[in-house]
């Protein structure tokens, strides 16, 4: 299974600590991995389709990566593939444009139903997986939902697509999605984990998917809640802004 | 009343577009008036007591401000007295630290009851509704924040905001944002939000200004509440407005 990582800060950041952390917890993950951050509001992701760990090393661009790559949100994704090919370009982050800026995304789950989707926009991402055309599909909802922006908020048009994402093409769907300002995070299987203010890592708030999180610390447990379609949460800066559970919908 | 102003953008930018209309459709407010912006995660005030307008031109203060202050969220109020006195330290907005945050408030309304809430950690020892209205929901926050770790801003807030109408009824608007977010209370009258076209997206204008600050009203979005009971709490970040909730 893949696993997710996130740093936020209200300003840049480094990872230097946690991501090599993040990358050895995850070693299980065996086929890519990638990092995703903006600089001067420009997606920019790094990734391959080469293990994170071989041999009991990091792979060493990655650990380079770590230490360079500073920025108030970084996103970063170890892949086990349940869809695709193993190669650089089914390694996540993805990129695309809609609701008027660029959105970086990474995805966690088994959504095999979701391989089906054929998006009527473009551009369409290059990989053959489920997590791209989940992508894609949230882009295209969000393209149909763009006359909206003027009056609409954000959540809701994410609220919507989610429920329409779950009903259509039911999965195991956690992500991170975000604009390089917010970070937007759904789990719907496994968990979250959060960490805000850490006095072994950076002190700012931390997210993954590690079951058992990144240090002896106290992560909070972030799971969907019984009888819900999932948990939506919305993270700036280092705070936790808002938690909502997706209830199911007709 | 007094009106309100924000600009929050995903970058830097100046309001001096903005920020001059707002001036001139709150001409009829004398009693003083305030901006503040954020610097490198740190807050920035000026103000002044004076009246917004001097003669038929907008204060000469106001104007330079208006082109030179750039940063990701903008706050301004101008002020109409009806409570507390004519003088700089009652202009807005407020600022606080607390939740390892600069914190910039703004607030229009009328409350009787608030202006007797006594904080534990006072922002100003002078009478000043705005302030006991900040010392408030600052204090329920942080209150909520503890008793709930790992509680979201949002709901802490919100819950704050609800304790604020039930323990003291009356009308009430505010402004509270960090570095990177603005959050907007109202439970009476509106606010208006206004992405213009000619910045793509780049930023987001609200005001309490009625029919906004062009002059074409139909491209502000209302956000109205009649319900002095309830209240509409909304989360804004960069250019987009990202939650409605209702409290």
């Amino acid at each position: 299974m893949c696993d997710l990582f996130a740093l936020s800060a209200s300003q840049r950041y480094s990872a230097a600590a946690s991501l090599p952390l993040f990358a050895v917890r995850g070693r299980q993950n065996v086929h890519g991995w990638g990092i995703g951050f903006f600089r001067q509001q420009q997606p920019v992701v790094e990734k391959s389709g080469e293990k994170v760990f071989q041999d009991g090393r990091l792979h060493g661009s990655f650990q380079r990566l770590a230490r360079v790559v500073a920025s108030p949100i970084i996103l970063a994704h170890i892949r086990y593939k349940s869809s695709g090919k193993i190669d650089e370009c089914h390694a996540h982050p993805f990129v695309l444009d809609f609701w008027g800026q660029s959105w970086i995304f990474a995805h966690n789950g088994k959504a095999p139903a979701m391989e089906a989707y054929v998006s009527q926009n473009r551009p369409v991402l290059e990989a053959a997986s489920d997590s791209a055309r989940a992508f894609e599909f949230l882009r295209d909802r969000f393209q149909e939902a763009a006359p909206r922006r003027s009056s609409g908020s954000f959540y809701q048009v994410l609220r919507e697509s989610l429920a329409r994402l779950i009903r259509e093409y039911p999965g195991e769907y956690n992500f991170l999605l975000t604009n390089g300002r917010v970070l937007w995070v759904f789990t719907n299987h496994r968990q979250m984990l959060l960490l805000k203010g850490s006095s072994r890592l950076e002190d700012v708030l931390l997210l993954t998917t590690i079951e058992e999180g990144l240090s002896q610390e106290n992560w909070q447990k972030i799971t969907a809640a019984p009888g819900t379609w999932g948990k939506i949460l919305l993270i700036a800066g280092g705070d936790l802004l808002l938690t909502a559970d997706l209830e199911p919908a007709p | 009343m007094c009106e309100l102003f924000a600009m929050s953008a995903g970058q830097h930018y100046t309001a001096q577009e903005y920020l001059p209309l707002f001036a001139d459709k709150s001409r009829d407010n004398y009693s003083g008036w305030g901006i503040g912006f954020f610097r490198n995660g740190q807050v920035f005030i000026e103000k002044s007591c004076e009246g917004i307008y001097a003669g038929d031109m907008v204060h000469d203060s106001f104007q330079r401000l208006a082109r030179v202050i750039d940063s990701r969220v903008i706050l301004s109020h101008i002020r109409c007295t009806k409570s507390g006195h004519r003088k700089e330290s009652h202009a807005q907005p407020l600022a606080d630290k607390f939740l390892e945050h600069q914190w910039l408030f703004c607030f229009a309304g009328e409350s009787k009851g608030c202006a007797a809430y006594a904080s534990p950690r006072p922002i100003i020892e002078e009478d000043l509704l705005a302030a006991r209205v900040f010392e408030f929901i600052r204090d329920g926050l942080l209150g909520q924040m503890a008793d709930w770790p790992g509680l979201s801003l949002y709901q802490g807030l919100a819950v704050a905001c609800k304790q604020l109408i039930t323990q003291y009824p009356g009308e009430y608007i505010f402004l509270l944002a960090n570095e990177t977010v603005l959050f907007t209370f109202l439970n009476h009258s509106q606010v208006f939000l206004y992405r213009p076209p000619e910045a793509l997206g780049e930023f987001l204008v609200l005001t309490t200004v009625a029919g906004g600050l062009t002059r074409a009203p139909d491209h502000w979005r209302a956000h109205a509440h009649t319900d002095p009971s309830r209240g509409q709490l909304l989360i804004v970040s960069g250019a987009d407005l990202l939650h409605v909730g209702h409290v």
